[in-house]
C-alpha cells in the first residue's frame, strides 16, 4: 500500500507494508536517528514527534502516519547547523554513548515547546520515559535546562 | 506478522463490517499499543478506528461519555475530565504509563485489552463505568465490572467498543498505586469513593483493588464495613485490614502475595483519607 505523510517538512508518498510499524519505515527512509532499543515500547530511543506530540514508533503502525506530520531529530538539525537542544547537548556532555539522544531531544523539544521555564523536576518528569542506558541524567537534565534558558534568551535561532 | 491489509474505518458501521467479514482474522487497531506487541498470528488485517468518530468527550449533566478511541493523554488533559468527580479520572491517567505512549495508547483499548496489572480497569470499576459496544444485531452496554465477568475478549472480536460511560457520584474518589518507578506498571493499585449522608455519615463506599496481580475487583466486605459509620481514622485503618483479608492476592516476577497483603491496608487508607478529605472539602 503507498502512503503520504510529512516527514520533517517534506511530503513522502511510498510504498509500505501494511504490518510494518513506523520506526522501520522512517529508518529505511533514512532517519536514522530513530534507534531501536526494546521494540516494546519501554525504552524511548524510537520517539518521534507524530504531529508535534511525541510518540513510540516501535509501536506505531507505519500506515498511521498517513496524512500526519512526522518529525524526527533530522527535522530539528543538521551537524552543520545543529538546533540549541543539540548544542546545548553537547556543550553540557549530555551525549554519552548517544543511543537515547535522539528520543531525548524530542521529549525536551515538546516540553520546551510548551513550557519554556521548566523546573528540574519538569524537565525529569518529561524525560522520565526515555531511559539512558549510560545512566547519565544528571547532564541531561542540565542540557535541556541550559536550551530552555536559551530559547528565554531569544538564542534559539529557528523553530520548525 | 502475516498482515495483508490496512483499512482505515470512516465509522462504526465500516468498521464493525470489516470486523465481521474478516471472520476472526481481523483486529480493531486505535492506538495499536497493545495490538503491536502482542499480534495473533491470525490477523491478517487491521482495521484502524481513529477516524470513525469515536473520539469524543462530553459532559452530560454530572455524567462524563469518553468516546473509545479518545487517547489517555486527551482525557488526562480535557477539561470536560478535570471537571468530573474533582479531576479524578484525570488523576488516574497521569498514573499511566509515560506522556508518548499515552499520546497512542486509548481507553478503549485499556478496557478491551483489560490487563490485570492495568490501572484503568481499578478505577473504571470503583467508578461504575459502563461500557457500550455494536455488534451485528444492536447497541449493547454493560458496566466494565459485569463485562469483565463474561467472556468478553470473544464479545470484541464481533463488536466494536463505542464509548465509556461515567455516572455521576455525589461524593469523591482517589486512586493510589505503588509500582517501582513513575512510568511502570502498579504492583498494587486501588481505587475507592465516598459519598456523605446529612448527618457526615458515610452514604456509600466503593472500594477496589487491583493488579494483585489479578484484574481489579471490588471488595464488598469492606463497602459494607465503611457504610453507615462516621469517618475516622480508624476505620480507615479497620477498612485496609479488611481489604488486605479480603482481596485476592498472589505471586508474581513483581511481588509475592505476602507482600502484596502487607501494602494492601496502606494504600486503602491512604486512598480513604485522601477521599474523606476531598469529599469534606466539597461539603
Amino acid at each position: 500500500m503507498k502512503i503520504y505523510f510529512e516527514l520533517n517538512g517534506e511530503p513522502v508518498y511510498t510504498e509500505i507494508k501494511p504490518g510494518e510499524m513506523l520506526l522501520d519505515l522512517l529508518r529505511r527512509l533514512g532517519m536514522k536517528s530513530v534507534k531501536e532499543g526494546c521494540r516494546t515500547g519501554e525504552c524511548g530511543a524510537c520517539t518521534v514527534l507524530l504531529d508535534g506530540k511525541p510518540i513510540r514508533s516501535c509501536l506505531t503502525f507505519a500506515a498511521k502516519a498517513k496524512g500526519h506530520r512526522i518529525t524526527t531529530l533530522e527535522g530539528l538539525g543538521t551537524p552543520e547547523d545543529p538546533h540549541p537542544l543539540q548544542e546545548a547537548f553537547a556543550e553540557a556532555g549530555a551525549v554519552q554513548c548517544g543511543f537515547c539522544t535522539p528520543g531525548m531531544i524530542l521529549v525536551a523539544y515538546h516540553l520546551l515547546s510548551h513550557n519554556p521555564d521548566p523546573s528540574p523536576d519538569e524537565v525529569r518528569a518529561a524525560i522520565s520515559g526515555n531511559l539512558c542506558r549510560c545512566t547519565g541524567y544528571v547532564k541531561i537534565v542540565d542540557a535541556v535546562l541550559t536550551a530552555a534558558r536559551w530559547k528565554r534568551e531569544g538564542k534559539w535561532r529557528k523553530e520548525r | 506478522m502475516a498482515i495483508k491489509r490496512y483499512h482505515y474505518a470512516r465509522d462504526v458501521e465500516e468498521a464493525l463490517s470489516l470486523l465481521l467479514a474478516y471472520e476472526g482474522r481481523g483486529a480493531l487497531v486505535a492506538g495499536g499499543v497493545d495490538v503491536a506487541r502482542g499480534l495473533p498470528g491470525e490477523i491478517e488485517g487491521l482495521i484502524d478506528i481513529t477516524a470513525a468518530g469515536l473520539s469524543g468527550i462530553s459532559r452530560e449533566g454530572g455524567r462524563l461519555v469518553v468516546g473509545a478511541t479518545a487517547t489517555l493523554e486527551g482525557i488526562r488533559t480535557s477539561r470536560e475530565v478535570k471537571a468530573y468527580m474533582g479531576g479524578f479520572l484525570s488523576e488516574v491517567m497521569g498514573h499511566v504509563a509515560t506522556l508518548s505512549l499515552r499520546n497512542m495508547a486509548t481507553l478503549g483499548g485499556a478496557v478491551v485489552s483489560a490487563h490485570p496489572w492495568a490501572d484503568i480497569p481499578t478505577a473504571l470499576i470503583a467508578l461504575g463505568a459502563e461500557a457500550v459496544w455494536r455488534n451485528e444485531e444492536r447497541t449493547e452496554r454493560a458496566p466494565v465490572e459485569e463485562l469483565y465477568a463474561r467472556p468478553f475478549r470473544a464479545i470484541f472480536r464481533r463488536a466494536v467498543l463505542t464509548e465509556i460511560r461515567f455516572p455521576a457520584w455525589d461524593g469523591a474518589f482517589a486512586f493510589e498505586k505503588l509500582s517501582r518507578n513513575a512510568g511502570d506498571i502498579a504492583l498494587i493499585n486501588c481505587a475507592c469513593g465516598l459519598g456523605l449522608d446529612a448527618e457526615g455519615k458515610i452514604a456509600w463506599a466503593r472500594v477496589a483493588v487491583g493488579a494483585t496481580p489479578y484484574r481489579a475487583a471490588r471488595l464488598a466486605a469492606v463497602e459494607e464495613l465503611l457504610a453507615g459509620e462516621v469517618p475516622s481514622e480508624a476505620l480507615w485503618e479497620e477498612a485496609g485490614h479488611r481489604a488486605a483479608v479480603e482481596a485476592r492476592v498472589g505471586d508474581d516476577m513483581r511481588a509475592s502475595a505476602e507482600w502484596r497483603r502487607a501494602v494492601i491496608p496502606v494504600i486503602v487508607r491512604r486512598a480513604l483519607e485522601r477521599t474523606a478529605r476531598e469529599v469534606k472539602g466539597d461539603a
